[in-house]
């Protein structure tokens, strides 16, 4: 790649003495003493008193050989890890360090897994306060962010490399300069960041020099949250929304189980409302205004999709209702009441929704809430303050919690300032601002008044100044620091490792700039923890490391609060005066991507290959709009859907189901998707991107996420890097200061060529097929319904005849009966779709922990993807108004397993406690498993996708030309086996992210989820050690959890021993709604699902009689079987199940089963 | 009719009644001989030449198309998730099918005593052999890590782990490699008395040396004549129920799995219709051209291609009945996935691959039913072609589109074949095409002393037959 070489030049040109050990490893006599396999001194051995310099020696040859790089190396200061002390290390072991990963408006408590000295996985802190543990997509990949070959490397000045010493005495020179100044002319651009070491720095750098300007900018404005209640209650504040509290939910544009900010909580709170107790059932109900179809949409109860800049005239319409309510018309609201009903009226449909929807809300004062979105107007997140104080919500279901008061201008003043030629010296902490500031400012070229730029960066991208300094930004897992989760808990940010590329972090350049003595970012971040816990006490900060968090530092909620009305009206009336979407008016959406978010992550490969939940796109993002949308634009997306061309079903059904099956919304040619580049103009900003049909998106409305569209251009290196240059299209371009949300106005054109995309789910519908089972809560409730036991109900009925027979009429005993007789543990998984909704996290999560390669968008397309982890995303119902459903679809771990038996040398078989072994080392790659499994979650390696660059892949090693670092690939194979075709520099990255546990699968083996064995099989050693004489190895019920259960913040997925009735897994299955997918092939997977269950208000317009998957597969000619749900004899009806677990029939009297409180039983 | 009782007396049956002879215009034993000896000993005919060019070009481009996916990986082909195996797959069973007509003719219509075998059997059998050559290259280097693929024999192993005799793989490798066994046991034991014939003819030194070593020291004793036709039975006894296993095991690789489209009991005798069928029309592809180009007609007769085509008519049939029953029985049972199983391989996305197979398979062999046209050789060489296209279709239609979607629409796909594929396939006929041109080129191409011994002249108390005329052989 020529990128590749370019960078590399780019390297080599850098200093010589900081990577100085580096170079010298890399000297070949050096390299043939490490790689022997006993360096010179191995008779050493023999002699004891040389013993121990052997040790020396072989060590450091670790060192070196193992890691490659002088970098990487444990951390000098002391840090405390988690559970084990550092006395007892030892080589192979992993350590766990407790840390955080900052965001933009808190923090993700978390643990990480270390290595050998290298962090490998990360994960979240369950011990944490307000966390259970979950995290995001974008934390379990955040580490592979760590090893990215592409970063920041290097002091650069003018885009060239310069010694780290150089950029120092840049530093100090600006120091200097400002202090002589007072500060003045220097402006300081910093991202947003939630840490109070930073704002102690920033305070001390302010007060020193008080010319100093700061100023903070983010793409994404997840500040509104605070802005907009500060505005609201007239003093510093933030909402914090305790969903778990709440009965019913209104979310008004806010994709809170996805694009918000603290979607991890949010998941665990909105989740564990959704979470059904078998023996009180009772579960939230949540209403969704948006625009695109988010996951929120989809994880609602009903859904109103109006175009964005129409939800605020919903939201006022819906506290109309509410507050002309005489009970909730409280002293002061009068005011907002009248601006309010003044508002104007809406269609019909949507007239009837809101009215319903304020009712409910009503019915529920104080124990709902409203949720506006970070991609609203400040009126919408006024009014839903509004709202939330009338209906008493405030101080039960939203907390407003004290934050700093913010300080600093905007990216717009700092361009005047630019502009006006006031700035001597510009300081970027951190973003991308050349890239991702409103285009109306052209700051990468406002940047160049400077007379003096300094930038930390974590990558040499657009940012990177062409005149002036570029310094590495440490990542968080080598960096010391600290931050405020979003309950307002002290949390540190631990180092796992030394910064392996010399990188710096903020708070340390701000302290040099401030000119003081201690800038080193442990002592900054002690002292502020000993100012915050109140003096210097060694304990409560080895204690304060040592959990992740300071116990009792959440912030205590601001309880006198008063809204201010006159300012919730004010908003009202002159967000009223905005157009809205609609009619000839159509309007452009901004919103964050679900895996390059901003553009942040775009050089992360394992998030630019994860499918997106909603578009199942990768590689690229896409101009979404709905189904009439493309119609009217006349775009052929929905060719196929017109004519019916293509899919027909079978069996008749009725007309509305048959419309939607009848094909793609995005039509595939020979497999593969081309759709249509359209081009959007606001004025003379202009920008093009390949259209996509998404059903369900609100009418007139155009979506584009952000974050792609990066590439390097010849004479400058700004860009993501090799993996995330050239994905996408980059919408910043469109993206103005008065409209960063969104844009009515926008015009968009047909321009007749095409792209491809690499979309991982070419089949969007169900097709009446009872994979995914859900129903109504009314009906599930009531026994006269028969839905009780709807999820086994929906099985296929057995031929007549066949409940007689022994075994359910299975023709064959299933040889694991014996074997389960004595084994010590049965696994099996548990997946509650009820709580799922499909944020991505556990595939992540499976991804890093299982070695799990990327393929690149050509392999895609192919569909040979490798992710253990299937999320399969269903539409249903109405193509413009449907619903969806999720499904995690993992290997199922057959009890009869289809992909055994066919496997011809033994590569896939059994063990006793259950599990569907893969033996990578015996498979030859024949494929047939993967033909023969039902669920295809099987994964073959086509090609060494871990030894060969993803450009590459169909090049064989015999050409010998294709030289990497001068060498030929066979040469290069005949001294390193394990090394491959992937540059030296890369490779040595690449090796450090993966985790030893696991092996690495070569070219031509099939792989597939393992439960994570190697967790398994570490607490089955740990529990025989801990056992001794005395026996008990049966690992206790919550020690081993999967990477994906770990991860997970719906704590959706159970993972234990289906033989102990009292495990939590047990007891899942235990439950009603407890059903295997495919039951009719008998292969009695040991993962078994758990049915979703809607909630849906029957007084609402768009009450559906039971969920449209349901609806559809009656349409197929299907009925519910009729089940006795507490009939615990072996009747005729309970006999569909194939039920082996006998935990299920032994303990469904007892009453037990998933709490709807926090699932803290493990 | 007289009015009186008819006489008890045997009257020679009317002319026009008597079988048609097999060899045609009367040759005589010694005609024979010369002129199946003529292909061999004549100079290399330019034909000949011209068609081993091609045939070495795409030998040699199967060369490089093996070396580049041993050394790349599975992944230069098309097959994909959900589809993974894709064309290796089909062409392995289409080219095994290929190789069933060989083996009918020579063993089968051996014990059934049709004589008419003789004329062809040598050059079917010769197909078949290469045809499983064909088809075993396929196994071989389909599987990700070809270099492991000694792990599927049951070779004793320091590992001690066997094969996995549950899987249908395993049985196929049995099943395919007693099939090659046996062939070429069978072929090159009705060549002994030919290569004889040859060694005898033969003036060069070192042809007559290798004529003379392999034909293992005939000299056409009687008693070597006893061992030869009792050695001959028996293999022919052999051979017969490997007709019948060898596709009957093929399908089982899809009978026995899961899948809607594959699990179902018609598998096994529908497959080796349809590969007795496929057989026929290859041979009738080779034939054809052949007995003009080495102007055989007198003895690859007319008639002979007519009797080809009425087996092709008879198990074109069989196939057709066979896909109607899959598609009644996937509405009779009453599943769902079935039922979409079928009505996706005829409306779907590979409507024309279905669509395609029963044009060519059922609809094809139903001209062979009118006698003009199985007597007009252009017309039958093209639909033998058809019918192996068809074939070829058939096992597209049960690989792909079942693979493409089955059981959960999320992970449906589409398989395209790469180039690679492409390449590969073409491969097989250069290594197919070189085998047989080298056999035409090297070997008697219709077995001599088989075809004498079924012409009347062989036959003592023929009036053209025995002492009275007398052979020259």
């Amino acid at each position: 790649m020529n990128n590749s070489e370019s960078m590399k030049a780019a390297r080599q040109t850098g200093p010589k003495y900081w990577r100085s050990l580096d170079h010298l490893a890399d000297a070949p006599q050096f390299r043939k003493w490490v790689d022997s396999e006993f360096p010179s001194g191995a008779e050493a051995v023999a002699d004891p008193v040389t013993r121990r310099n052997f040790m020396k020696l072989m060590s450091a040859s670790f060192l070196l050989a193992g890691l490659g790089m002088s970098g990487c190396r444990r951390p000098e200061e002391k840090i405390v890890p988690f559970a084990k002390q550092p006395l007892g290390y030892t080589h192979g072991r992993a350590r766990h360090f407790a840390s955080a990963m900052p965001t933009r408006t808190g923090a993700v408590p978390v643990l990480v897994k270390q290595d050998d000295g290298r962090p490998t996985k990360v994960e979240g802190n369950d011990e944490h306060p307000d966390s259970n543990g979950g995290t995001n997509a974008f934390t379990q990949a955040s580490a592979l962010n760590l090893y990215d070959p592409d970063r920041a490397i290097r002091f650069a000045k003018n885009r060239e490399g310069v010694t780290r010493e150089a950029g120092l005495d840049a530093i100090k020179t600006i120091a200097d300069q400002a202090a002589a100044d007072k500060g003045a002319g220097l402006y300081i651009l910093a991202d947003q960041a939630v840490s109070p070491t930073r704002d102690r720095v920033r305070d001390l750098l302010l007060k020193k020099l008080p010319g100093a300007k700061w100023h903070e900018y983010e793409p994404v404005d997840h500040d509104i949250h605070r802005r907009a209640a500060t505005e609201a209650f007239g003093l510093p504040v933030r909402p914090y929304y305790k969903l778990d509290e709440a009965e019913v939910i209104l979310s008004l544009d806010c994709d809170f189980v996805g694009s918000e900010e603290d979607s991890a909580l949010l998941v665990g709170k909105f989740a564990k409302g959704r979470k059904i107790d078998p023996v009180h059932p009772k579960m939230n109900r949540l209403y969704a205004v948006e625009a695109l179809f988010t996951l929120t949409g989809a994880a609602a109860d009903h859904r109103l999709r109006v175009p964005a800049s129409a939800v605020h005239r919903v939201a006022a319409e819906v506290a109309a209702k509410v507050l002309t309510d005489a009970h909730f018309d409280k002293p002061g609201m009068a005011v907002v009441k009248n601006a309010l009903v003044a508002h104007g009226s809406a269609p019909d449909v949507q007239s009837k929704w809101i009215s319903a929807c304020a009712d409910d809300l009503k019915r529920h004062a104080g124990k709902c809430v409203v949720i506006a979105g970070q991609g609203q107007s400040e009126a919408t997140h006024l009014i839903a303050h509004a709202l939330n104080s009338a209906l008493g919500n405030v101080g039960k279901t939203v907390d407003l919690l004290p934050v700093p008061a913010a300080k600093g201008g905007s990216i717009g003043e700092l361009t005047a300032a630019l502009s006006a030629s006031k700035v001597k010296s510009l300081v970027i902490l951190g973003g991308n601002p050349a890239y991702d500031a409103p285009a109306n400012l052209d700051f990468a070229n406002a940047m160049e008044n400077a007379g003096e730029v300094i930038r930390l960066g974590y990558h040499e991208d657009e940012s990177a100044p062409k005149k002036g300094w570029n310094i590495p930004l440490a990542h968080y897992l080598e960096s010391w620091g600290d931050a405020r989760t979003v309950d307002g808990t002290l949390v540190p940010v631990q180092p796992l490792v030394a910064p392996l590329f010399a990188g710096m972090t903020q708070i340390e350049l701000l302290a040099r700039l401030a000119g003081e003595a201690v800038f080193a970012p442990y002592d900054l971040v002690r002292e502020t923890f000993f100012g915050l816990a109140g003096g210097k006490n060694e304990n409560a900060w080895k204690r304060f490391l040592h959990d992740g968090y300071h116990a009792g530092s959440a912030k205590a909620p601001v309880t006198r609060v008063r809204l201010l009305v006159d300012r919730v009206t004010a908003a009202v009336k002159a967000a009223d005066k905005q157009p809205s979407a609609g009619g000839a008016e159509q309007e452009v959406v901004f919103y964050p991507d679900s895996k390059v978010d901003d553009g942040r992550y775009n050089n992360n490969g394992w998030l630019q290959e994860t499918p997106d939940p909603i578009t199942k796109l990768t590689w690229d993002n896409a101009v979404l709009m709905s189904p009439a949308t493309a119609d009217a634009l006349g775009l052929d997306n929905m060719k196929g859907f017109r004519d019916g061309q293509h899919d027909k079903i079978l069996s008749e059904s009725d007309s509305k189901v048959a419309d939607f099956h009848d094909g793609e919304h995005n039509i595939t040619e020979r497999g593969e998707f081309h759709p249509e580049i359209v081009e959007l103009s606001l004025g003379s900003r202009k920008i093009e991107g390949p259209a996509w049909v998404v059903p369900g998106m609100a009418d007139n409305v155009f979506a584009v996420a952000l974050g792609y569209g990066r590439s390097r251009d010849a004479e400058s290196t700004g860009g993501a890097g090799r993996v995330g240059d050239g994905t996408g299209f980059n919408a910043y371009p469109l993206r103005a200061e008065d409209g960063m949300k969104f844009a009515v106005g926008v015009k968009v054109t047909r321009t007749g060529r095409r792209h491809q995309l690499a979309c991982t789910q070419e089949h969007g519908t169900i097709d009446g097929r009872a994979l995914i089972r859900e129903t109504n809560f009314d009906k599930f409730t009531d026994a006269e319904s028969g839905h009780a036991d709807f999820a086994k109900g929906m099985n296929m009925p057995h031929p007549p005849g066949m409940e007689e027979l022994p075994d359910h009429g299975l023709a064959y005993k299933n040889p694991l009966d014996d074997l389960r007789k004595n084994a010590t543990h049965s696994w099996g998984m548990a997946i509650d779709m009820n709580s799922c909704v499909g944020c991505n996290a556990c595939a992540l999560a499976c991804q890093s922990e299982n070695n799990v390669p990327i393929v690149g968008k050509q392999q895609v397309i192919k569909g040979r993807e490798m992710s253990w982890i299937r999320l399969d995303r269903y539409f249903s119902g109405d193509v413009n108004d449907p619903q969806m459903a999720h499904q995690i679809m993992v290997c199922q771990h057959c009890e009869a397993a289809p992909c055994e038996n066919v496997c011809p040398v033994n590569a896939t078989t059994h063990d006793d406690e259950g599990l569907n072994l893969m033996i990578y080392n015996r498979c030859v790659g024949t494929r047939y498993c993967s033909n023969n499994c039902p669920y295809k979650v099987r994964r073959f390696n086509y090609f060494d996708y871990n030894r060969r660059p993803l450009d590459d892949l169909y090049n064989t090693p015999l050409n010998p030309w294709n030289r990497k670092d001068g060498e030929w690939e066979l040469t290069r194979w005949y001294k390193d086996r394990s090394k491959g075709n992937i540059d030296d520099d890369q490779w040595d990255l690449l090796a450090l992210v993966r985790n030893p546990s696991v092996s690495v699968r070569m070219r031509g083996v099939m792989e597939k989820c393992t439960y994570c064995i190697q967790r398994i099989e570490a607490a089955k050693i740990a529990q025989k050690v801990k056992a001794g004489a005395s026996g008990n190895v049966e690992v206790p019920d919550g020690t081993i959890k999967t990477a994906c259960q770990q991860a997970c913040p719906a704590e959706a997925i159970a993972f234990g021993n289906i033989d102990d009735p009292e495990s939590r897994v047990s007891k899942l299955k235990a439950q009603a709604r407890d059903y295997e997918v495919l039951d009719y092939l008998a292969t009695r997977p040991r993962t078994t699902y758990l049915g979703r269950v809607r909630n849906p208000n029957p007084e609402m317009p768009d009450y559906r009689e039971a969920p449209e998957t349901f609806q559809e597969w009656e349409a197929h000619g299907n009925h519910l079987a009729h089940h006795h749900g507490h009939d615990h004899d072996h009747g005729p009806g309970e006999s569909h199940g194939h039920d082996s677990d006998h935990a299920h029939d032994q303990h469904q009297n007892t009453e037990h089963g998933e709490t709807a409180g926090k699932g803290g039983d493990h | 009719m007289s009015e009186h009782a008819p006489a008890i007396k045997l009257e020679a049956p009317p002319v026009e009644l008597e079988r048609p002879r097999l060899v045609s215009n009367n040759r005589g034993l010694g005609e024979i001989s010369d002129q199946i000896c003529d292909v061999i000993e004549r100079p290399t005919p330019l034909w000949w030449k011209i068609c081993m060019l091609p045939a070495l070009t795409l030998l040699s481009l199967l060369g490089a198309m093996v070396v580049y996916l041993v050394t790349v990986g599975v992944g230069v082909w098309g097959n994909q998730h959900p589809v993974m195996w894709g064309w290796a797959i089909i062409n392995f069973v289409w080219w095994i099918g290929i190789g069933h007509a060989g083996t009918l003719i020579s063993a089968i219509l051996f014990l059934l005593r049709q004589k008419w075998r003789t004329s062809i059997n040598r050059a079917s059998e010769a197909m078949t052999i290469f045809a499983v050559m064909c088809a075993g290259v396929y196994p071989l280097i389909h599987v990700g890590r070809i270099w492991y693929g000694w792990w599927l024999f049951p070779i004793p192993n320091s590992n001690g782990i066997w094969p996995q005799f549950r899987s249908p793989l395993m049985w196929d490798v049995f099943a395919v490699s007693t099939y090659f066994t046996v062939s070429v046991l069978f072929w090159y034991m009705g060549l002994i008395p030919d290569l004889a014939v040859m060694r005898d003819r033969c003036k060069k030194f070192f042809g007559k040396f290798a004529y003379g070593l392999f034909s293992l020291g005939w000299s056409g004793s009687n008693r070597h004549w006893r061992n030869y036709e009792k050695a001959y039975l028996i293999l022919a006894g052999l051979s017969t129920p490997l007709v019948l296993s060898v596709h009957s095991i093929v399908s089982l690789d899809f009978a026995v799995s899961q899948l809607p489209g594959w699990h179902t009991t018609i598998f096994p005798p529908y497959f080796v219709a349809g590969a007795v069928f496929s057989g026929f029309g290859m041979v009738l592809t080779l034939l054809i051209p052949l007995r003009s180009v080495c102007k055989l007609q007198d003895i690859i007769t007319v008639r002979h291609i007519e009797l080809c085509c009425k087996v092709t008519l008879t198990t074109g049939c069989i196939v057709g009945y066979a896909y109607f029953m899959e598609v009644f029985i996937a509405w009779y049972s009453g599943s769902s996935f079935e039922k979409y199983a079928f009505w996706n391989r005829a409306f779907g996305p590979y409507w024309w691959g279905y669509w395609a197979m029963i044009g060519c398979n059922v609809v094809v062999p139903q001209f062979f039913w009118f006698k003009k046209i199985r007597t007009n050789m252009w017309i039958v060489f093209f639909l033998s072609i058809l019918v192996n296209v068809g074939m070829w279709f058939e096992r597209f239609v049960i690989v792909v589109t079942t693979l493409a979607r089955e059981f959960i629409p999320a992970n449906w796909g589409y398989f395209n074949p790469s180039p690679v594929d492409i390449m590969t396939y073409l491969g097989t006929f250069g290594l197919f095409f070189t085998m047989f041109l080298l056999f035409l080129r090297f070997l008697p191409m219709i077995a001599i002393c088989e075809v004498k011994a079924v012409t009347p002249q062989a036959d003592p108390h023929h009036p053209l037959g025995g002492a009275e005329e007398g052979g020259h052989h």
